[in-house]
């Protein structure tokens, strides 16, 4: 239909289409944001959810309801696939479950025992893990970067880490589909392949302000965003209320996270999603092919059978399931013929220094994603390492500001005086890309856990060039203070995020998983979370761990990746 | 009280400070509603739980439950009691009542199981890292270390933060890493209790009220207002009320 016989304004085409892309135009193939009930949390429609038999065979079983394997899910549901996920946590009804609480946010972390070690170990649990439906993005900050392009090349670019066997242009529609549907709001980002956002940045703080004043005047640019949290009408889910909980779980609905933006579509189309189930491991028929997934839950063991098995248990899970998943076939666990799996276990950097200023900032007010900065995201010779860091704000609770408070060094009164100094600091922190290193892995301890299975342990050393990076991202933050005019500056050394542990590649010598998500040697088994990242950059996995579980479906249903997998 | 209150000023803070020791608590205005630990702080008219009719119902059960029942000893035993009080009492500065039962909510965790997803490949459990720290630092104290004064006692608490301590038990126990251990819990016990928020003029619950007012200079209506020694008539009159 034409609209008259005026000839339409190519400028004005061009700006109704970006007012569209400004939050009016939603999604078109997710209905997730209008099947949640305004007033209540828990999903309206798990009432109505599939249950499949065990004798069934599904067409897929995945490990893990999280970013990677709720997105999956979601997305082969609605091609017609029958998909049973297993979760070993709760299936949670934020309104019920979840807490206004920091210390009461415990249980939405990984508790279970873990072995670390190595030269510089990798505390676990807290900031690096998920347990229960939604994963660990039902607490993550709400970060939503996308990788650059240089982050799928930096053994050709940089001569360090890995290259990917796919490129940037592989996932940016993935990109964009994933930031609509979240959606993710922010201001137009001009590092790495510039973009936009679906939504308009969200009000910053006093302490951002100040922040902002401190990284122009030390000549760093930074832009509000990008995270996660919908700025603007978004189907049923609320607007944010800049209460500041955002790692203890969004009981507004307003941040998003796969229970909310994938799972309830996914429901509708079919998707069954077993809670309380934990993954003992993967069956092999004869033939060589996975035939199913057995699993722990309510006292006994069952079997899920499935024409084929996505893993989506993250970096340290997905190494163990695979591990602990032995047969005459596979003796020392599944794609793991030349001893790759669980190595390559990458985290980021992520030092933390606050500042102090005259005024009360109250730094746990809105959400702790406010301002972040990618300017030190690519190699600069001239600093004396390879790769860079971000810079971020983040909004510290008092249990974290009493972590960060004791690592720089106090303790009694001292501790208490910079606790009741709490409201006058602002905290900034950096993720710095370590480099991916062989030796960084994930290994079965000789501890077994509560149902008998082999625990995993997680060894990470540093190399002189992680070290270097942290070094100069924590001088960086600090120029950004003295600039701000702090009057008093406190340091925390930590990490932050995992991924690898399962990396895809090119040849089984050197990857667990081929461009495909294929794990070498099994037609029907894949991998679909951060574990198959080469490499990590600067930027906070979760999207692109959504943008990942997003290609690795379109493969699936266009018969390149299927082919053998759904005979 | 003669001294004056300015916190717009850093000087308080150890970092800035020549011996690195802040100011004596004392100093500090007595808290006039709620509690705080050992009565002072920089609030003295917030008191967070005169907002739990603003929170959801859940969150305030969890929190007044908190506030409201120090729960019995059941993992340590009177020795350790006695040993891990003292070091509990001087690590969060807690010398006079009333004092957040730090050690009663370790207690309460450990006694139930719950662990925080993560194990040294060279330390033992939690739980049994707790009991060794007990032993530890008796050993160290050359008897019991409730009984030291308390600049002795300071004296080993400031070798067992920097990891310095190696003899007897501590061989078995890096104790650098075992304070992490224990002072994670510590830390985490003292921070979730309300007096603590009092005192640290922290918002507490906000759901389903959150905040509104972000930018500089602004305070939600129901935000902690922090002690100042203005002369009220001046103040009012710059105001222009």
């Amino acid at each position: 239909m034409r609209a008259g016989n005026r000839r339409a304004d190519p400028l004005e085409i061009r700006r109704r289409a970006r007012l569209m892309a400004k939050g009016s135009a939603g999604p078109t193939d997710n209905d997730s944001r209008f099947l949640l009930d305004p007033h209540r949390r828990g999903l309206p429609n798990v009432s109505r959810m599939a249950r499949y038999g065990e004798g069934d065979e599904v067409d897929l079983v995945v490990v893990g309801a999280g970013a990677g394997g709720l997105t999956l899910a979601q997305r082969l549901a609605r091609r017609g696939w029958r998909v049973v996920v297993l979760e070993s946590g709760p299936f949670w009804d934020p309104d019920r479950d979840w807490v206004s609480d920091e210390a009461g946010a415990s249980k939405l972390y990984w508790n279970e025992p873990r072995v670390i070690g190595g030269e510089d170990p990798v505390e676990l649990g807290k900031n690096n893990s998920g347990h229960g439906v939604g994963g660990s993005m039902v607490h993550y900050a709400g970060y939503a970067p996308r990788f650059h392009p240089s982050d799928f090349r930096t053994r050709s670019a940089d001569g360090v880490g890995a290259d990917w066997p796919i490129s940037y242009q592989d996932l940016k529609p993935h990109y964009e589909r994933i930031e609509a549907e979240l959606p993710v709001a922010g201001q137009r980002w001009p590092w790495g392949d510039p973009h936009g956002y679906p939504h308009a940045p969200h009000p910053i703080s006093a302490g951002a302000q100040r922040a902002r004043d401190g990284a122009r005047a030390a000549g760093i640019d930074v832009r509000v965003g990008p995270v996660a949290i919908a700025n603007g009408p978004f189907g049923n889910r609320p607007h944010c209320i800049y209460r500041g909980f955002c790692l203890q779980g969004c009981k507004v609905n307003a941040k998003a996270s796969p229970l909310i933006t994938h799972l309830p579509d996914a429901i509708e189309h079919g998707v069954e999603v077993r809670a309380d189930s934990h993954a003992v491991s993967i069956e092999i028929a004869t033939g060589g092919r996975a035939s199913g997934v057995a699993y722990q839950a309510g006292g006994g063991l069952h079997l899920q059978r499935a024409a084929a098995v996505a893993v989506a248990g993250y970096s340290i899970e997905t190494p163990r399931l695979l591990l602990n998943s032995t047969s005459s076939r596979f003796p020392d666990g599944i794609g793991n013929q030349y001893d790759q799996v669980g190595r390559y276990l990458m985290v980021q950097g992520a030092p933390q220094v606050a500042g102090r200023f005259p005024e009360l900032l109250g730094m746990y007010k809105g959400p702790p994603p406010e301002i972040s900065s990618e300017q030190f995201y690519e190699t600069d010779e001239s600093r004396g390492f390879a790769r860079g860091f971000a810079i971020q704000t983040v909004g510290p609770q008092p249990i974290a500001w009493a972590e960060h408070v004791l690592a720089d060094g106090h303790w009694g009164q001292a501790l208490r005086e910079y606790m009741r100094d709490y409201n006058h600091w602002f905290t900034l922190g950096a993720l710095c890309e370590l480099l991916p290193r062989a030796e960084n892995r994930v290994t079965l301890a000789d501890e077994k856990d509560a149902r008998g299975i082999p625990v995993a342990r997680v060894d990470y050393s540093q190399c002189d060039n992680d070290r270097a990076n942290i070094a100069y991202a924590k001088a960086t933050l600090h120029r950004i203070w003295e600039a701000a005019g702090a009057q008093d500056v406190l340091t925390i050394d930590r990490y932050a995020h995992l991924v690898g542990g399962c990396r895809m590649g090119r040849s089984p010598h050197d990857s667990v998983v081929d461009a495909d998500h294929r794990v070498w040697g099994l037609a029907n088994v894949f991998i679909a979370d951060g574990s198959v990242m080469p490499t990590q950059g600067s930027a906070n996995p979760a999207l692109t761990i959504m943008a990942l579980a997003s290609r690795l479906a379109e493969r699936l249903t266009a018969g390149h990746a299927a082919g053998s997998a759904v005979a | 009280m003669s001294v004056a209150l300015d916190f717009r000023s850093a000087d308080h803070l150890p970092n800035l400070r020549e011996d690195g020791i802040p100011p004596p608590p004392e100093r500090l205005p007595r808290q006039r509603r709620g509690i705080t630990p050992q009565m002072h702080g920089r609030y003295p008219d917030y008191d967070v739980l005169a907002h739990a009719g603003h929170w959801d119902e859940v969150t305030r059960r969890v929190v007044l439950r908190r506030a409201e029942q120090t729960p019995p000893m059941r993992f340590f035993d009177a020795r350790e009691q006695r040993t891990l009080r003292a070091f509990c009492d001087l690590v969060t500065a807690q010398d006079a009542e009333p004092k957040i039962p730090v050690l009663e909510m370790v207690d309460a965790k450990l006694a139930a199981g719950q662990l925080d997803g993560y194990r040294h490949h060279d330390m033992p459990e939690d739980p049994r890292t707790w009991r060794l720290v007990a032993v530890g630092l008796d050993e160290t104290a050359g008897g019991s270390f409730a009984d030291l004064d308390g600049a002795d006692a300071s004296r080993i608490v400031s070798r067992f933060a920097a990891g310095e301590l190696c003899d007897g038990v501590w061989r078995q126990l890096p104790s650098r890493k075992a304070w992490g251990v224990v002072m994670r819990g510590v830390l985490s016990a003292f921070y979730s209790h309300p007096w603590a928020w009092n005192e640290i003029g922290y918002g507490g619950p906000a759901y389903p009220r959150g905040y509104m007012r972000l930018g500089v200079g602004q305070r939600d209506p129901h935000q902690a207002a922090e002690a100042r020694d203005d002369d009220p008539v001046r103040a009012v009159e710059q105001a222009g009320l």
